[in-house]
């Protein structure tokens, strides 16, 4: 796909979220709530030991993790009903008929509507958070830089994940218990919630066996400054290697899927 | 192989979907947890034809009888069950997108434009879609305006178009790249009389003076009767004709129709024999006979003979009047007929 096609793709896409102000203003309030509430939550919990130090992260660390987990979440808003509502109304086909990659227009239209909440609801909740908790992050070109790029390693990540669950749809006629346990998954295992390093042993064999956590917590991390530079290479690799798999899994599922795929209403 | 004056072929396409039935109530609904049952629907049923180049054909049948799937096939929306298909030397559902860059598409209850863009802007983001380099947009752009229109729309929301305006915006959006193919799926569909007028104009234009090979779906009658030479009828995802419009109505038409006024003295009429009366109105009556077994010169003859005649005129049935008698079962097509014309 043509830069100049996928700009103006991801430009409408943009534009379209504009016009849902209000519920851009929930969204900056329901973000800051979440940020509040895991904030909150950790300081208790710190204060209950004795220790200020846990699994690496002195609280500090673990509040600054809270906020910047979640502005990375923030950022990585897209709608993963589109190719379903795409399937049930048929529209799909029309976007069949255009000589475009349909992966890319749907990458496309993600990241103009993750461009906006970025815009919209990220910068404003990391601002309120700055002034407001106790967050240090290393600000290093070179770390940030990294970030950057694992930032968008793990938007292309994620976008693939929505891409291949979205085309469940082309299967199955309802496929919301798909997405709330691809959210329930996602949630957790990318460290949404709480970072990997809480997690108890017997999972983390699980955990690296699954993609989630190059999505938001390695980014992430990467930012805090919790992870050694040296290892930032490596990590990339990984989410390199991810991104490989996941296309696979993506246009293997697309070729299948378009042999399923009925057209509704006519 | 290929010929170079074949713009599409298609071999033994074939088309089925899976419909899992669930029984009815409860209970049923219930016991479809467990056990389904599914039952396969032939929507395409190993269909054959050739269309050439600069072709305008009319692709008919009832509702469900598979136009529209076939359609999708040959735009690449839809995979086929097994068969081929060929459009401009493209295999259209292997070869979706390099297929999307040589045909234009309408479907008539859809539109290919962004609702909330005005037109203009939609033309802009097909334009690079479809990569037309600037020049070729506007001289493409200024044609397609002098036939349909455009300017007073340009500015405007797609969805504010009125159906009409909008049929015109995306017949005038599927052509923005100038496709030697053009597949319409019923683009006359809920236009006033005037709009499917110039439609239809524009239409046989484009193919007269581009040499746009255009299939055309449709339940209007008179688009087949203005626009297509030639017509393919589908039954049942089956092809029950394909041939000249002109040869189904010699071919199909065993019954002519005659309009008979008799003077007022003479009204009465006695029985001829291989004639009926269908209708009557005073004096004046429909006549039909197999045009088959007598000549209609024979028949005319024996009536003025008999009778004093005011007014004559033999009708030819419409090509609609054939169609609804082709579904209606009431003209049996032989199938040998459609094989030995594909061939």
């Amino acid at each position: 796909m043509k830069p100049e096609l996928f700009f103006k793709f991801a430009s409408i896409s943009f534009q379209k979220q504009v016009t849902y102000r209000f519920d851009c203003f929930v969204g900056i309030v329901n973000g800051f709530l979440y940020v509040f509430i895991f904030t909150s939550l950790w300081k208790a919990l710190y204060s209950q030991f004795d220790t200020t130090v846990h699994n690496g992260f002195t609280l500090t660390a673990i509040t600054t993790y809270a906020v910047l987990v979640m502005a990375v979440r923030i950022s990585f808003t897209m709608d993963d009903s589109i190719i379903y509502r795409k399937v049930m109304d048929g529209s799909i086909a029309m976007e069949l008929i255009r000589p475009t990659s349909f992966f890319f227009m749907n990458l496309a239209e993600n990241v103009g509507h993750s461009l906006f909440h970025i815009m919209a609801r990220t910068f404003p909740i990391v601002i309120i958070s700055l002034l407001l908790f106790d967050i240090s992050i290393p600000f290093e070109p070179v770390r940030l830089l990294a970030f950057l790029f694992s930032f968008f390693a793990g938007y292309i990540l994620i976008s693939m994940l929505n891409f291949a669950a979205g085309l469940l749809a082309f299967w199955f006629v309802e496929i919301f218990p798909f997405m709330l346990f691809k959210y329930a998954l996602f949630t957790f295992f990318s460290g949404g919630i709480v970072p990997i390093d809480f997690f108890p042993e017997f999972l983390k064999p699980l955990v690296n066996f699954l993609p989630f956590q190059y999505m938001l917590y390695f980014p992430t991390v990467i930012l805090t400054g919790r992870v050694p530079m040296a290892e930032v290479p490596s990590i990339i690799i990984s989410q390199l290697m991810w991104i490989l798999i996941m296309g696979i899994i993506c246009s293997l599922m697309w070729s299948a899927g378009r042999k399923k795929l009925v057209i509704q209403g006519g | 192989m290929q010929q170079d004056n074949v713009a599409i072929e298609v071999k033994d396409l074939r088309k089925e979907f899976k419909v899992s039935s669930s029984g009815k109530g409860f209970l049923g609904k219930l016991q479809a947890l467990f056990h389904r049952s599914n039952k396969v629907i032939t929507a395409v049923n190993d269909i054959d034809f050739k269309i050439r180049r600069g072709e305008f054909v009319g692709y008919v049948g009832e509702n469900g009888a598979g136009k529209s799937t076939t359609i999708k096939m040959l735009t690449g929306i839809l995979v086929p069950t097994s068969g081929t298909a060929n459009v401009n030397g493209i295999v259209p559902y292997k070869d979706r997108k390099k297929n999307a860059a040589k045909i234009g598409v309408v479907f008539g209850q859809r539109t290919q434009l962004w609702w909330d863009l005005p037109v203009r802007e939609s033309f802009d983001l097909l334009r690079v879609i479809f990569r037309v380099s600037g020049s070729d947009f506007d001289r493409q752009m200024a044609k397609l305006d002098e036939a349909l229109g455009l300017k007073p729309l340009l500015e405007m929301p797609v969805r504010k178009l009125s159906l009409g305006q909008r049929m015109r915006c995306d017949i005038a959006a599927s052509l923005i790249h100038n496709p030697p193919v053009l597949f319409l799926d019923e683009p006359t569909i809920g236009l006033d009389v005037l709009a499917k007028q110039s439609v239809r104009n524009f239409l046989s234009e484009i193919n007269r003076t581009e040499g746009t090979t255009i299939i055309l779906t449709t339940h209007d009658m008179n688009d087949i009767e203005q626009l297509c030479k030639r017509l393919i009828i589908l039954e049942e995802g089956m092809i029950i004709f394909d041939g000249e419009t002109e040869l189904l109505k010699q071919k199909f038409v065993h019954e002519k129709v005659i309009e008979v006024e008799f003077y007022e003295d003479d009204c009465v009429m006695q029985g001829i024999p291989g004639v009926t009366v269908v209708r009557e109105q005073g004096c004046k009556k429909w006549l039909t006979f197999d045009s088959d077994s007598s000549g209609i010169g024979e028949v005319i003859g024996t009536i003025a003979s008999q009778y004093k005649i005011k007014d004559i005129s033999v009708k030819e049935p419409s090509v609609e009047s054939i169609i609804r008698n082709i579904y209606d079962n009431r003209i049996k097509l032989s199938t040998p007929w459609n094989k030995s014309f594909t061939k």
